[in-house]
């Protein structure tokens, strides 16, 4: 079970950017992405967050997992809550809508409006997946302390964001280890039987040791942190972080999106346009 | 060596930073991003999913304090689904919501701790009491177009989430109390 993010995008565009712009264009283009309901505003920030994915050079072969569940994830949400709950659109009375059919049982109307609502939700979420997701395989692993710490984070805390991404493998590790030997004494976890509360009780072989031996092995890390002088005074990184040209180049171009959406929403622009094709289809 | 009194005999010291504090949330979202994998999805739901592994923000912010807690269940949660592929931000309003459930974990184990004696009893209920109100943040999900309006953010969201956590945090967390507490003693911590 090897689930600890590796260093896919080694070399590549993004990578050598400095990690601040990575988490900066991020929580950017989240905020920017959650204004808006516009399919032809979302496909344009579609293109960006497209664009901005490939120049992290991810082999698709290494993450085929990864998209595979935000495909599927996304894909439950959206029809789950939009077409199924979410009878009542945003800024539409039930009126208003340009019905195709009620979905059986439950009556939910399915429209032009519903529809669309539900493509505008998936580009939304899978977006923000493909501007996020270079977050974990394209900064190198020993920037993400001097990274948090440069955003302002208190470098207590940025040396704990580092310290837990070097732990995800070993725990990982020592998961597996745990899942095996417990297989061995004839433990399943994916068992049927007992629900949810079965569920939650199978995993009790698993979780307990591993997080006391966690705990237990995370005293000789306290005492080498100690011994060093850790919290003594302000830490300094080896690593120096500077922007350079592409970087502010970069990040102004997520400034500027996020203040042309802000913009937009703020004078009635960005909210849930119908394409006529999909009202075409209702009549 | 660190000197640090562990926060349920000693309330005022539970804001403190030390380096105990740092390792030991950073080996909490650690735990919690690793053994995260291990969840089912909510039939129903808005992207809700039963994590079993949930309890150990419970069990971080009782046994370590409220910071612990907080950074376990903010940063796990963050790591979790970045490990799954959905993004370290997507859903940062319920990685908020996760580390305030650890927070108020640490914070009703030490607060609560004279009216209720009993540890394993103490640690169940300041998980279900956490859960309950730090969850209360999801609501977030109106503003930000993910639940269209506040029943839908109730039932499609809220309500599943406490629901299930409730169930892993009330039943796995005295149990890891309860196996933490004599390894505890036998460090002398």
């Amino acid at each position: 079970m090897n689930i600890a993010p590796r260093y896919l995008g080694r070399g590549s565009w993004l990578a050598r950017r400095d990690p601040r712009v990575l988490l900066i264009g991020l929580a950017l283009f989240v905020f920017t992405v959650i204004q808006v309901w516009d399919l032809r505003i979302l496909a344009v920030l579609g293109v960006v967050a497209g664009v901005y994915y490939r120049s992290a050079r991810i082999p698709f072969a290494a993450v085929r997992l990864q998209w595979t569940y935000v495909i599927f994830f996304i894909s439950f949400v959206v029809i789950t809550n939009t077409l199924l709950t979410g009878g009542e659109l945003r800024g539409f009375t039930e009126d208003e809508l340009h019905v195709y059919f009620h979905v059986p049982l439950l009556g939910t109307p399915i429209s032009a409006e519903s529809v669309t609502y539900a493509i505008a939700q998936f580009m939304r979420f899978l977006s923000m997946a493909a501007v996020g997701l270079p977050i974990a395989y394209a900064i190198a692993p020993g920037d993400i302390g001097p990274a948090f710490a440069r955003l302002g984070v208190p470098y207590k805390f940025a040396y704990g964001m580092e310290l837990t991404f070097r732990f995800v493998p070993s725990l990982s590790a020592d998961m597996q280890t745990t899942i095996d030997a417990q297989r061995l004494r004839g433990y399943d976890w994916e068992r049927r039987g007992r629900g949810l509360l079965g569920k939650v009780t199978r995993t009790i072989p698993l979780l307990t040791p591993v997080t006391m031996n966690a705990i237990v092995g995370a005293e000789d890390t306290i005492d080498a942190m100690d011994l060093r002088g850790f919290g003594t005074q302000r830490r300094t990184w080896l690593r120096q972080l500077r922007f350079g040209v592409t970087d502010w180049a970069v990040l102004a171009g997520f400034v500027a999106m996020l203040v042309t959406v802000t913009i937009l929403s703020f004078t009635g622009r960005t909210d849930l346009w119908v394409p006529e094709v999909l009202i075409d289809l209702a009549s | 060596m660190s000197t640090t009194v562990m926060p349920e005999d000693r309330g005022a010291g539970m804001w403190e930073v030390t380096t105990r504090v740092i390792v030991y949330a950073a080996i909490g979202a650690a735990l919690y991003g690793v053994a995260a994998v291990f969840s089912v999805l909510i039939p129903g739901t808005a992207n809700v999913s039963v994590r079993p592994a949930f309890a150990l923000v419970t069990f971080f912010g009782f046994a370590f304090g409220p910071i612990v807690g907080f950074f376990t269940g903010l940063v796990g949660n963050m790591i979790a689904d970045q490990i799954s592929g959905w993004g370290l931000l997507t859903s940062w309003n319920w990685s908020v919501a996760n580390g305030l459930v650890g927070l108020l974990a640490g914070v009703f184990g030490v607060t609560l701790a004279r009216a209720i004696p009993n540890r394993l009893v103490l640690s169940a209920v300041a998980a279900a009491l956490a859960i309950v109100i730090g969850f209360l943040f999801v609501f977030t999900d109106i503003w930000l177009g993910t639940a269209d309006d506040l029943s839908v953010a109730f039932t499609a969201n809220y309500l599943p989430v406490i629901a299930s956590n409730l169930i892993a945090g009330v039943i796995l967390t005295p149990i890891l109390v309860a196996a933490w507490d004599p390894i505890r003693q036998s460090m002398g911590r």
